[in-house]
């Protein structure tokens, strides 16, 4: 091939390759919500999310969508329990009342199992529809890709991204006889913790019993620390596994999808699990979710594992006399673990019920709900919650006073992946719940509940995966 | 011509008068021996429509296999099996059964006491009366909300000021420890369901008349003697009936439940309700919990019928 040819062929590819852009930027620029939704002028959709301050926001703005579209939105916000009482019931009974539903990836198993999900690809294919500016490859992964794709088929968009962060009382950690203490004590600086022996340690050391004193001044109540969700259901499994157990090289199923709660690495994890409570709360077994951050707006706790989006309601002016005293980092590591790292989290995200009658109108309102345009305002609004782009990170609203806590969020959600498409996690859950919440609280050996929970998962599936 | 026969029109004196043409076709319809029934059928169709028609569909799913809310072939009792074979199940029913020993005799005894004493004229009793209610009226979503916080570790009001103040628990919390949270869910139902026993009870005790206590004062009949002798047999039927519903409602109780411990510490405070709860709407195995459903009712049943037997031979109750 002469040098003449080549050049020949690179002026080919690059003319092509500029013609791709011109024709994809002719596109972008003659596509718009308002066209696409022309044959669909008029059509309800009923949409069902779950309620957070986030999808109130969101409720706000889809009066813009109706007006821009003619699709008539009925955006139906429920608690959590209800949105799976009232929304997964739907999609099961194949009755098609709502058009699209939010699942939180962890019910993405059972929902595709029952084939009870629309798959994206026709519409994502189709020109007409398919918003060329959507800019997939902004939005967060592994999270979106974990949530919404399974076996090669696109089932939804991540639109939540719940996560957990390290939460920590930054004016004990800064303080200077705190610092001076704990240096002589463990023989390294007082910061936030990294790694799960660093946490350990700041536990112990600001585990104090009421009397004694804490940053100068004398308690008066018992003072922990650590703080952990500890209730049977809730997240306290999630969080030992994806928080711990997989830090450790540990898992819930082998490559094979195989029950695998009895490996070394997960005893391992359940013994730190085990040490963590020792610093705890009396009550922390019947913790959940919610009560982690009303302990920790309460004063008495030195450094906590969170659902992000909790946090906010406590670190706000007026939320706790301790807002603005704390500070985020991403979850501890175990430093001797090489392989990678892992974060609690729980990738969310609205999918088109198979029996819905309005499919294509419901498409075009979840790419809209997750387009730049209308994440922008959603951040903008300034009501917190989780960003599912990259870009939102960039925000100025995302930075200033909370730059520590987007910071350890972002830190969570490199690494944020959507739980594997089990059919029975939730028998799954109910069985190894109770049993972690006994370890936790020593009535049970780590040892004893790795085989514990080895044999009811057994018992509930041998390959649990899809 | 006597009273009645005016006022009917029944009569030699008003025999001559024809009665209007509607009354008769109307006399006719009202005597009919279906003229009962017609009146009770509205209350039966709504009755059949909203508790007959989903027991009857709920004893049709326990039979069949049910996956992901697809009804599949019928599969007999292999619902029951399973559900039979599970140590969840019996340890819901030992559960219930610990919480309602706990929770309504406790109830039935302080709410006559308190019905004893209101029928005393106690000053300000027409205050009392309706704050009485007060708990009774509360959506028990909120009686779990409020003693969350007063009972929550480390931060409820009663937690914080007397159990760790003065180290009633060791190293745990009331809803934390299997040893106290099923006891402390129990008393929250009797701080719920007291009052209600109460007035329900001194609704009943104003409603005996009062002769045969005249003639055990001028007997010369004591507080105690009074009590056993007159009060309570005469409130028999009413303190049975009011019993057995309080037995049945605490044997189903769910919400304080849920909200207050999600059935933990491990699975100590899970209830048939809880359960069932967590296999439908969690795990979607909707044959095993309409099996639960059906066995709790046929276990009810049967309990009831035992109840009202006993009760109806040996305290002449119905």
């Amino acid at each position: 091939m002469t040098p003449r040819t080549i050049h020949t062929r690179t002026r080919a590819a690059v003319a092509m390759a500029a013609l791709t852009l011109l024709c994809a930027a002719v596109n972008a620029q003659g596509w718009s919500y308002k066209e696409a939704a022309k044959p669909f002028a008029g059509t309800k959709i009923r949409v069902l999310d779950e309620i957070t301050p986030l999808q109130e926001t969101m409720k706000t703005l889809v009066p813009e969508f109706v007006a821009l579209t003619g699709i008539q939105v009925e955006y139906e916000l429920l608690n959590h329990f209800e949105v799976i009482n009232k929304g997964q019931a739907d999609m099961l009974s194949r009755r098609g009342y709502y058009d699209a539903v939010m699942l939180h990836g962890v019910q993405m198993g059972q929902m595709l199992a029952a084939n009870a999900i629309e798959p994206l690809d026709g519409f994502m294919g189709d020109k007409a529809l398919m918003n060329p500016g959507l800019d997939l490859g902004d939005m967060i992964e592994p999270a979106n890709r974990s949530f919404g794709v399974f076996k090669g088929q696109t089932y939804g968009f991540l639109n939540w991204n719940y996560n957990m962060v390290y939460w920590a009382r930054q004016d004990l950690l800064s303080h200077p006889a705190e610092k001076a203490a704990f240096k002589a004590r463990y023989g390294y600086e007082l910061a936030p913790a990294k790694t799960f022996k660093e946490f350990l340690d700041i536990g112990e050391f600001f585990t104090r019993k009421s009397g004694q004193m804490l940053a100068g001044k004398p308690l008066t109540t018992d003072f922990y620390g650590i703080l952990h969700e500890g209730i049977t259901g809730g997240a306290t499994l999630v969080s030992v596994w994806e928080n711990l157990m997989k830090n450790f090289g540990g898992d819930l199923f082998d490559a094979k999808g195989a029950p695998a709660f009895d490996t070394p690495a997960n005893v391992a994890a359940l013994t730190l699990w085990a040490k963590m409570w020792e610093y705890s709360p009396p009550g922390q077994a019947e913790y959940s979710l919610v009560d982690v951050p009303t302990v920790m707006g309460n004063g008495i706790a030195a450094q906590a594992i969170a659902y992000s989006d909790f946090v906010l309601g406590v670190d706000k002016p007026g939320g706790s006399p301790l807002a603005g005293k704390f500070t985020y980092g991403g979850i501890p590591v175990n430093a001797e673990f090489k392989g990678p790292r892992s974060a609690g989290s729980e990738p969310s995200g609205i999918v088109i019920n198979k029996a819905s009658k309005n499919k294509a109108a419901t498409f075009l309102f979840m790419q809209w709900m997750i387009d730049k345009d209308t994440q922008a305002k959603l951040i903008a609004a300034g009501k917190g919650g989780v960003p599912i782009r990259t870009s939102s990170f960039a925000s100025p609203i995302l930075g200033g006073a909370q730059a520590a806590f987007y910071g350890a969020m972002k830190n969570t959600l490199a690494v944020a992946e959507a739980k594997p498409k089990a059919p029975k996690i939730f028998e799954i859950y109910d069985a190894l719940g109770p049993i972690v919440q006994q370890v936790g609280q020593g009535k049970l050996s780590p040892a004893e509940g790795a085989k514990q929970g080895q044999a009811k998962m057994l018992a509930i599936c041998k390959a649990c995966l899809l | 011509m006597n009273e009645a026969a005016v006022r009917t029109g029944r009569g030699a004196g008003v025999a001559a008068v024809p009665p209007p043409a509607i009354l008769p076709a109307a006399r006719r319809w009202s005597d009919s021996a279906f003229y009962p029934y017609a009146l009770v059928l509205p209350a039966l169709v709504v009755l059949v429509l909203v508790s007959l028609v989903p027991f009857c569909y709920a004893v049709w799913l326990s039979v069949h296999s049910v996956e992901y809310g697809q009804v599949g072939d019928f599969n007999g009792w292999d619902n029951f099996a399973k559900l039979l074979a599970n140590d969840r199940f019996w340890n819901s029913l030992r559960v219930a059964a610990i919480f309602m020993l706990i929770a309504v005799p406790l109830e039935f005894v302080l709410g006559l006491a308190g019905a004893l004493v209101l029928n005393q004229r106690v000053w300000g009793r027409s205050v009392w009366l309706p704050l009485l209610f007060i708990p009774s009226m509360m959506a028990p979503i909120v009686v779990g909300l409020l003693w969350k916080i007063m009972l929550a570790g480390s931060w409820g009001l009663l937690s914080v000021n007397l159990i760790e103040r003065f180290g009633w628990l060791d190293g745990t919390s009331v809803f934390a420890s299997s040893d106290h949270a099923l006891i402390a869910l129990a008393l929250v139902d009797v701080w719920q369901w007291t009052p209600f026993m109460m007035l329900a009870f001194f609704a009943g005790r104003q409603a005996l008349p009062e002769s045969p206590y005249r003639a055990a004062a001028v007997d010369g009949a004591n507080g105690f003697q009074t009590f056993f002798r007159l009060t309570l047999p005469l409130m028999t039927p009413l303190l049975v009936v009011i019993g057995m519903l309080r037995f049945i409602d605490a044997f189903k109780i769910f919400d304080s439940i849920f909200i207050l411990t999600s059935g933990g510490p491990g699975v100590s405070t899970e209830s048939p309700s809880v359960l069932a709860y967590k296999m439908t709407f969690e795990q979607w195995r909707i044959g095993e919990s309409a099996a639960l459903a059906v066995m709790v009712w046929v276990a009810f049943f049967l309990l009831c019928s035992v109840f009202y037997h006993v009760a109806r031979k040996r305290l002449n109750a119905f």
